[in-house]
């Protein structure tokens, strides 16, 4: 008995050492923890992309230079709402000086207008919530605008005419519906151009791959691939490579992001087109807490991130001018 | 079964598995003490578990009904999805809170019943047949939203969340179930025929039991904890997200194996679900505290799986 109950003791104790291990090398300038320094909390809502892998490494490295002004902590939430709800509520308990956040979706408003409420500062990362003002900034691209860009962009390469396919991003999410909507505004503007309303692939490389090898299989000719993000850019490339082994000519393809060292090569070489930046807000929201907690007001409650086309012509100054693009 | 166990000289075994998920949330509670007494009893922490209990614990308290007749279901999640979606719709669409409230238990529990009766008519495997139903029903919630989110709930069923004497109703309603389903279990016919199909399905039918009726009800009761479940998560996060609940029913077999009942069937009960239930936020709430990476958290979570189900074979093989 006493070595089976040893055994859990010691188990425990393992998960307990443990977890005071990750707290230390998951969080930056923690090694010299003072009661008084401030906290800054940060609520990702997933690590699973390249984007949101630029937008940690770009987060924690800002927070790092913080380290004498704060602590600084971060939980992912694996893209689950209700996981995200409960990280908040439990962030709370610990007293921020400021919350970040990134939110999954409109169902984590309850828990961050709880912190707001609570006068916690609220920095909104990247995706803000419909009809609620609860929060102190907003920091994030314009979706829409790099849609209508996307859209100029393969108006022009096409010259008006042709059939372009879509590949989607997660249905329900603002993301989503703006790189969406901001596109098929330009398109609406162009009725010698078809589109063709692609399946939902996740964002995820592997699904636009198997999507588009059995979209191929029905012989359409399309003239350009616009994927919601370039994993699903590159996903459609690369099943167009396997079902074309001589070549020919390919369609145009064009993504969205721009944050991966891969995507800027395949560009290079011409297997992409074109892609559009999509800034992460983490430095910047850094940078604005760091501000709060000196006592300065936010000047402005929106601040938009500007967004910038990378094509053969720019790859190279784009790489000089980011160098921490996803490897 | 505890008897095998003596007779192979492990008297004291039973007792540890039989209390096993006690024995390791105290560990849990004390190593919460040693990491960060400050923030984990902090009052307003109290407050927070209890919040974050609800969810978790009405669907491991579901599940325990259908383990405990030697089933599992995989499907949990994604009902909790759908009729997240459809209370959400209804509310959004003007309907009153009672007819929603009632169509959504209705659902719940013809959804649980049908699956228990498929799992009955067809003979196979639950976890196939739950399994089947958690893709489809997963797909319903999209279909149903059109791909989207249903927003405008507003705080309509904030009073599901709201503190009543100090702990919010959210919270009642799950001792409450927990009670209800204890008795139900240990003091009615059809809480012993549910022990007895997952104990020896072949002696219950000898028996005479009406083994279909028995599995129906299990389902069933699993059917309408998902929906009560649905309702305090709806009333959390205010939307309808047709992705809602994906993979819930981990945590919630996770809770009802900690808690000591048997995944062969016939073994364990509620109470021991609650404790597991308490356990699993207790960790996620500690590791969230401590800062622990939520991948890491899910490795130690499934040791943790490993750990319980090994504690309840130990003395138990023939």
């Amino acid at each position: 008995m006493r070595f089976e109950i040893g055994l859990v003791a010691a188990l425990a104790m393992l998960v307990g050492c443990s977890g005071g291990e990750e707290a230390k090398t998951g969080t930056t300038g923690s090694e010299t923890p003072s009661t008084e320094k401030a906290l800054v909390v940060f609520s990702q809502a997933n690590s699973q992309d390249p984007w949101r892998k630029v937008f940690d490494a770009e987060t924690k490295a800002a927070a790092a230079k913080h380290q004498k002004h704060f602590e600084f902590d971060m939980q992912d939430a694996a893209g689950d709402p209700g996981k995200q709800n409960n990280i908040v509520d439990t962030f709370i308990v610990k007293q921020p000086k400021v919350l970040l956040i990134s939110p999954t979706d409109d169902g984590v408003k309850p828990s961050v207008e709880k912190a707001f409420d609570a006068g916690i500062p609220v920095i909104l990362l990247d995706r803000d919530f419909k009809g609620s003002d609860k929060f102190t900034a907003y920091i994030g691209g314009d979706n829409k605008d790099i849609g209508r860009q996307a859209g100029e962009y393969v108006a022009k390469r096409l010259n008006g005419k042709g059939t372009v396919l879509m590949i989607q991003g997660i249905a329900q999410i603002g993301p989503t519906i703006d790189r969406r909507g901001g596109f098929m505004e330009v398109m609406a503007k162009h009725p010698g151009i078809t589109v063709i309303e692609g399946d939902d692939c996740g964002y995820q490389r592997q699904k636009a791959r198997s999507y588009m090898e059995t979209f191929l299989q029905k012989g359409q000719k399309i003239d350009c691939v616009y994927g919601h993000n370039d994993e699903m850019a590159i996903g459609a490339r690369l099943a167009w490579d396997a079902a074309n082994p001589s070549g020919g000519a390919a369609p145009i393809f064009v993504g969205i992001d721009a944050c991966q060292q891969e995507v800027v090569d395949l560009i290079k070489s011409g297997k992409l087109d074109a892609t559009f930046k999509y800034p992460t807000p983490g430095a910047a929201g850094v940078e604005l807490a760091a501000k709060i907690i000196k006592g300065e007001k936010p000047t402005e409650k929106r601040m938009i991130l500007p967004t910038e086309i990378v094509t053969k012509e720019t790859a190279d100054a784009y790489m000089t001018a980011n160098p921490n693009l996803a490897k | 079964m505890a008897l095998s166990a003596r007779k192979l000289g492990f008297g004291w075994l039973s007792h540890v598995q039989r209390y096993q998920g006690l024995i390791g949330l105290l560990l849990l509670l004390v190593v919460a003490y040693s990491l960060d007494a400050k923030h984990f009893y902090d009052p307003r922490n109290l407050a927070n578990i209890l919040n974050q209990l609800a969810v978790p614990g009405i669907l491991a308290v579901g599940m325990t009904f259908v383990i405990l007749t030697g089933g599992i279901d995989l499907s949990v999640g994604s009902l909790l999805g759908l009729l997240n979606c459809v209370v959400s719709t209804w509310i959004v669409a003007g309907t009153g809170l009672v007819p929603s409230i009632a169509y959504t238990l209705f659902l719940g529990i013809a959804i649980g019943g049908g699956i228990g009766y498929i799992v009955s008519a067809t003979r196979l495997q639950p976890f196939i047949v739950t399994l089947a139903a958690m893709v489809s029903l997963r797909g319903v919630a999209y279909v149903y939203t059109n791909n989207g989110t249903v927003s405008g709930l507003g705080d309509k069923l904030n009073f599901l969340i709201a503190p009543q004497l100090g702990i919010p109703l959210s919270a009642w309603i799950m001792l409450g179930l927990t009670g209800v389903s204890a008795l139900v279990l240990w003091g009615t016919v059809f809480g012993r025929n549910v022990y007895a199909l997952g104990g020896n399905e072949e002696a219950a039918r000898y028996a005479g039991l009406r083994l279909t009726w028995i599995r129906v009800g299990a389902y069933a009761a699993n059917g309408l904890c998902v929906a009560i479940a649905a309702l305090i998560f709806t009333a959390r996060n205010t939307n309808g997200d047709p992705s809602a609940g994906t993979a819930y029913e981990l945590d919630a077999i996770t809770a009802v194996v900690v808690g000591g009942t048997s995944l062969l069937g016939g073994y364990g009960g509620v109470l021991g679900t609650f404790v597991g239930a308490m356990f699993i936020v207790c960790l996620n709430v500690l590791l969230i505290l401590k800062g622990v990476n939520t991948y890491v958290g899910m490795g130690w979570k499934g040791l943790i799986i490993l750990i319980a189900v090994y504690l309840q074979s130990v003395g138990r093989r023939r």
